[in-house]
């Protein structure tokens, strides 16, 4: 039992870093129709950023806001440099475009930032001491740090909820989303609201990458490969529109993966099941989920009459 | 009676393929102008061009200003509301939401009164507010799609053929209620329609567009009496 509960525990922080991910994949998504693959490699590129700034003497904190601004701005541009230019062409050449991002940002982190290159030690926001835990009933073990990842998820979601839902920003994004042409003859600055869209999801993007260095300890231009892929399966498994969707499709996918990457091997104490088996299992039970919901978790289903 | 809009030798198309060669029409205040035409004459493209969606060149005034490089969210702030062909709801989003979304350029929270008094009009819609309105007939939608634009308060409402894909009894309804905003909010409207009969009886003026230009225009009653339009466009 304690086990079990560890073990889960364990794979919400996991399931933390691809929900900060997928939150941002959604926020592009939902804003623009566009699958970003580039969404690893804007973080990656913003914890660089933060990682430099803080190496400078800013304090961690200020160093990621000032990061996250900056990379608000850093998404904006590439929008209106890259994305906006090649949408003109055609929805593929979008996709192609993000492609290239993928592989552009992140030589680039390595040219700008050398040291990145090779790893470098990342601090956390949060309590980290080797006594900073809980100790739950049973024994499992929750610490500090991995607490303060999930309740920041959280937050990102509520105040993602809000601005779309509440906000006459948000509302903009969504009509944006639904129906470009309607939202310019209502009066919208559709390619603004389209900047900003690709501004927030880098800011996003930002945060979570700076708290998944905070968990590794450790950034390199590698730390986004894994966390990317999951990211994108898990937010495919929330609906894509949904930022809930994003955090349920995380969280979940980070459980299941230490789940099964943990408990057959107490079973049947074999070397061949492992962390690889973990995520061909994560996969398949997408797989599922995708064949009785193609709209994923939350997504919106389309309805049109006419 | 003064003109709100006026368009001279207007000029537009999409990328080398010009659809309007040299248009002039006119929708004085508080009137209801109408703009006949057959398939292709180029009625969209006239209410796409005077709301600032496509590439235009000649004149458009709108109350005595010069709107021709005005961006489209300019044009909206400044009083054109366009009920575009199909609708153009957001079907994703609630009732409720879209009609926000007309209500866009306005500030603050000045449209809830606006909002209380459209589902009054059309209480269909208020039944409706929380479902998503892709999921609306199309006839509840042309409703939605006219109280979405008039959210914005607008002084002049485009309308590109509103009977598109109704019922005929539907059409009729909605005829109906644009001939009352006019009448009694001196709303003034220009639509674009082929169901001409409709369209003329609440028209002033009347415009007949064939292959991009007016060929012939009037009051309602004189192109009521043209026997060569009132053949071709009114079918008697």
């Amino acid at each position: 039992m304690a086990h079990l509960l560890q073990y889960v525990l364990n794979g919400l922080a996991n399931g933390s870093m691809y929900a900060l991910v997928a939150l941002g994949i959604v926020v592009i998504y939902r804003g623009t129709n566009h699958l970003n693959f580039a969404q690893g490699e804007m973080a990656l590129l913003a914890t660089a950023g933060a990682w430099w700034i803080n190496d400078k003497g800013v304090p961690l904190a200020a160093a990621i806001l000032l990061a996250a601004a900056i990379a608000f701005i850093g998404g904006g541009v590439i929008e209106f440099g890259l994305i906006r230019p090649a949408g003109r062409k055609s929805p593929f050449a979008v996709v192609v475009v993000t492609i290239g991002l993928f592989q552009g940002l992140n030589s680039f982190t390595s040219l700008l930032f050398p040291k990145v290159g090779n790893g470098v030690k990342f601090g956390t926001l949060f309590p980290n001491k080797p006594a900073d835990f809980f100790r739950l009933p049973g024994g499992a073990i929750w610490r500090y740090e991995r607490i303060g990842v999930l309740v920041t998820v959280l937050v990102i979601t509520g105040l993602l909820f809000a601005l779309f839902q509440k906000t006459k920003v948000g509302l903009a994004m969504r009509m944006v989303a639904n129906n470009p042409e309607s939202a310019k003859l209502a009066g919208v600055p559709t390619n603004r609201i389209l900047m900003m869209s690709w501004g927030l999801s880098a800011a996003i993007g930002a945060i979570g990458g700076a708290l998944i260095g905070g968990i590794n300890a450790n950034i390199n231009v590698s730390t986004m490969f894994g966390v990317f892929l999951l990211a994108s399966a898990a937010a495919t498994l929330g609906g894509l529109d949904s930022p809930l969707g994003a955090v349920v499709g995380g969280l979940s996918l980070g459980v299941i993966e230490s789940l099964v990457s943990n408990y057959p091997k107490n079973w049947v104490a074999s070397t061949y099941i492992g962390a690889d088996t973990a995520i061909a299992v994560a996969f398949l039970i997408i797989l599922v989920v995708l064949l009785v919901r193609p709209s994923g978790l939350f997504g919106s289903s389309r309805v049109e009459r006419v | 009676m003064s003109v709100l809009l006026e368009v001279t030798d207007l000029v537009a198309g999409y990328g080398a393929v010009q659809v309007l060669r040299g248009l002039d029409l006119s929708v004085n205040e508080g009137e209801v102008s109408v703009i006949l035409g057959a398939n292709g004459a180029g009625k969209t493209t006239t209410m796409r061009a005077i709301s600032g969606m496509i590439q235009r060149n000649g004149a458009v005034r709108f109350g005595g200003e010069d709107i021709t490089h005005t961006s489209p969210n300019d044009i909206v702030k400044l009083g054109i509301a366009q009920v575009p062909q199909g609708r153009g709801t957001f079907t994703d989003l609630s009732v409720s939401d879209n009609m926000r979304a007309g209500a866009y350029v306005r500030k603050g929270g000045a449209a809830q009164a606006d909002l209380d008094e459209w589902y009054e009009i059309f209480p269909r819609l208020q039944e409706r507010r929380d479902q998503k309105a892709g999921s609306l007939s199309g006839g509840e939608q042309q409703m939605l799609a006219i109280a979405r634009a008039m959210m914005s308060r607008p002084k002049l409402l485009l309308c590109d053929e509103p009977s598109l894909g109704l019922a005929p009894i539907i059409t009729q309804e909605l005829f109906a209620i644009l001939g009352r905003l006019n009448a009694e909010r001196g709303l003034s409207i220009l639509v674009v329609e082929q169901n001409a009969n409709l369209a003329v009886k609440i028209a002033h003026s009347v415009f007949v567009l064939e292959t991009g230009s007016i060929v012939a225009s009037g009051t309602a009653e004189d192109i009521a009496k043209d026997d060569s339009v009132r053949k071709a466009y009114l079918g008697y």
